[in-house]
């Protein structure tokens, strides 16, 4: 019983941050036709921020959130502008490659570059709340997840708000699904890109506050949220939006239940076994919606 | 009309030839120019990862499989040749020999699961399946693979030489492994196999409607280029003495790829020019190591913007356009674009 709950809890506070990342890298691949990997970069930067905001500088908890949102965004948003713009539409280079490899460049850049101004040693972050709910036996539930799972929530909420009923969320679902019919019809394409990558940066960043409220900020923080991203939107089904949160929790679950059953070090082989499997079987993911016509 | 030059006669016409062995001959001096242990084992590390390189790019160049678990290859070339010389004592010619059948293996067992994707989804399997070995190889808590500190003090080669000599030795060794190796992708790539191979990476369907089986030209370029994958790798651990999972990861994944594109993706030479770039540059900042990603980030960011062809190819038009203006007098019409140039062809728009 206690197992069974303190396999819940956890598979809701990792699942929440997941799907912050995996949300963030399945709405880039669903738009730019882009796999990101520099949003692992964006999750370690958010954990700097945050630890920059709350332990050098002293302040509120929250206004290390806005600050990592904010810096993510802008960073998201040069990235596009960088590795991402020049590479659209050129011709005699296959755009889906070659962006895969110059947003992992940049991750490169990133990484290391906070590797030299911090230095590897891991940053202790405090956590947003103190305390905890005593729910059974040794199993407590910090207040720190329950804020976390709730503003992780809200923000899904919300970016889903903001891509149904805001002027440009209808724009970036119309490129979505159509580029040129969204050209044609006056959406400004050079305007919608870059905001997408910011948006979805920021929103790892968000997570990256929170990951390292959870562990540490280092310079390798991002790596693990990376990998695990990946297979979270490879299990929704890249592109996919509601795939992408279901596969977060689900990913969250399995990774909560081996750890707990099997050990920690072998949660993530395990992980990585399902994902094989999943490619193999059911390629498309679970939205059941097959990209690969358009690939 | 002129007939068309078979493979052979255009791996070796007698301008590449000359040159060719030119290089060769420099190239094989080199440890006697700059006689030093230390300057000599970063040549042999670096043309370990030449050949590396060059069976990554026969399968991501050539064939256009994102095939990006090549370091799995190379991981299990290298402990399947360190475990066959410690616990069977084979000898390390065999063990290396063996490292590439080790490859070789693992390469058709990752491409089956493939044969069903395309694009991004290759590269997912195919990273995936990396990461799965990687993690394994490094809990494995049974002692077999030495779990994250790596499989020490496997026998070398050359062990009764002084260390300079050792250092030279093992040079010319893998120097000649990178010769037959690019020959041979040379020759690959211009036979019927490669023109095979090119087409169904520009146009799948074209090339299964001319009666190319997409499957089949898949799961053998996954197993040539897994054998000189296993091969680079079984050469590492025996050059080295030892392998950790470390070889492994995004990090290493990360410089690999950059020598590939930075050289030129898809061209012969191109891994060869790429790995000497990286190498020189990761030498030069070899006092800033926090330095040595950032730049090479940077510079790999430049090269897809602006030279997306990568340098091999830049060189090869650099090339066309002096033989053009030496022919121009001639009054001979165009010279034809550099064979690295052809061989890049046109991958489908995007």
């Amino acid at each position: 019983m206690s197992d069974i709950l303190s396999i819940l809890v956890s598979t809701v506070v990792l699942g929440s941050i997941y799907g912050l990342v995996a949300l963030g890298m399945t709405l880039i691949y669903g738009i730019l036709r882009v796999l990101d990997m520099s949003q692992g970069s964006m999750v370690m930067v958010g954990g700097f921020v945050g630890w920059a905001v709350m332990t050098s500088a002293g302040l509120s908890p929250w206004l290390a959130i806005v600050a990592a949102f904010a810096a993510t965004f802008c960073l998201g948003v040069l990235t596009q502008v960088v590795s991402v713009q020049p590479l659209i539409g050129r011709r005699g280079t296959d755009f889906e490659m070659i962006t895969f490899i110059t947003t992992f460049a940049v991750a490169m850049v990133l990484s290391n570059l906070a590797l030299q101004f911090f230095g590897p040693r891991q940053k202790n972050v405090p956590e947003l709340v103190g305390g905890s709910i005593h729910l059974y036996e040794s199993v407590s539930l910090p207040y720190q997840s329950i804020v976390m799972t709730a503003i992780a929530l809200a923000l899904m909420i919300g970016f889903a708000l903001f891509l149904n009923r805001s002027r440009y969320g209808i724009a970036i679902r119309a490129v979505a699904q159509d580029l040129d019919a969204a050209r044609l019809m006056g959406v400004p394409i050079k305007r919608v890109f870059p905001l997408v990558m910011g948006f979805a940066s920021a929103i790892a960043g968000v997570a990256g506050v929170f990951l390292a409220t959870q562990y540490f900020a280092s310079p390798t923080a991002g790596d693990q949220p990376l990998l695990i991203a990946l297979i979270v939107v490879i299990f929704g089904g890249l592109g996919s939006l509601q795939g992408a949160i279901v596969a977060a929790y689900a990913i969250g679950l399995i990774q909560a239940a081996a750890s707990v059953y099997v050990s920690t070090t072998w949660a993530l082989p395990i992980l990585y076994g399902v994902i094989v499997l999943v490619l193999i079987f059911r390629p498309q993911g679970i939205a059941g919606r097959s990209l690969e016509a358009r690939l | 009309m002129t007939r068309r030059p078979s493979p052979l006669q255009a791996t070796f016409s007698p301008a590449k030839v000359v040159v060719s062995v030119a290089c060769l001959v420099l190239a094989a001096l080199v440890p006697f120019i700059y006689p030093s242990t230390y300057g000599t084992g970063v040549l042999v590390t670096m043309l370990i990862f030449t050949v590396l390189n060059l069976s990554w790019n026969f399968v991501l160049g050539i064939a256009g499989v994102w095939n990006f678990g090549q370091l799995a290859m190379f991981a299990v070339g290298g402990y399947g040749g360190g475990l066959l010389i410690i616990h069977a004592s084979l000898p390390p010619w065999l063990a290396i020999v063996a490292g590439g059948v080790g490859g070789t293996l693992l390469a058709v067992l990752l491409a089956l699961p493939t044969l069903r994707l395309v694009g991004i989804y290759t590269s997912l399997l195919t990273f995936a399946a990396a990461q799965v070995v990687q993690l394994v190889i490094q809990n494995e808590s049974s002692g077999t693979t030495g779990g994250a500190l790596g499989l020490p003090s496997v026998e070398g080669l050359f062990g009764g030489l002084d260390p300079l000599w050792s250092a030279r030795a093992w040079y010319w060794l893998v120097l000649a492994v990178v010769v037959v190796v690019c020959a041979a992708i040379a020759l690959l790539a211009r036979s019927p196999l490669g023109l095979a191979l090119r087409t169904l990476r520009d146009s799948a369907a074209y090339g299964a409607a001319r009666g190319i089986d997409p499957r089949g030209h898949r799961v053998l370029a996954f197993a040539i280029s897994g054998f000189v994958a296993g091969v680079a790798g079984a050469l590492y651990t025996v050059y080295n003495g030892s392998i950790s999972p470390t070889v492994m990861g995004l990090t290493p994944m990360s410089i690999y790829v950059t020598m590939i594109v930075i050289g030129g993706l898809g061209s012969i030479t191109g891994p060869i020019v790429g790995t000497a770039l990286v190498t020189a540059v990761q030498q030069a900042l070899i006092d800033h190591p926090g330095t040595q990603l950032t730049v090479l980030g940077v510079v790999l960011i430049a090269i897809v913007v602006f030279m997306p062809r990568g340098i091999a190819f830049e060189a090869g038009r650099v090339r066309d356009r002096v033989v053009t203006w030496m022919n121009e007098e001639e009054e001979v019409p165009a010279a034809p674009a550099s064979p690295e140039g052809r061989l890049v062809g046109s991958r489908k728009g995007t």
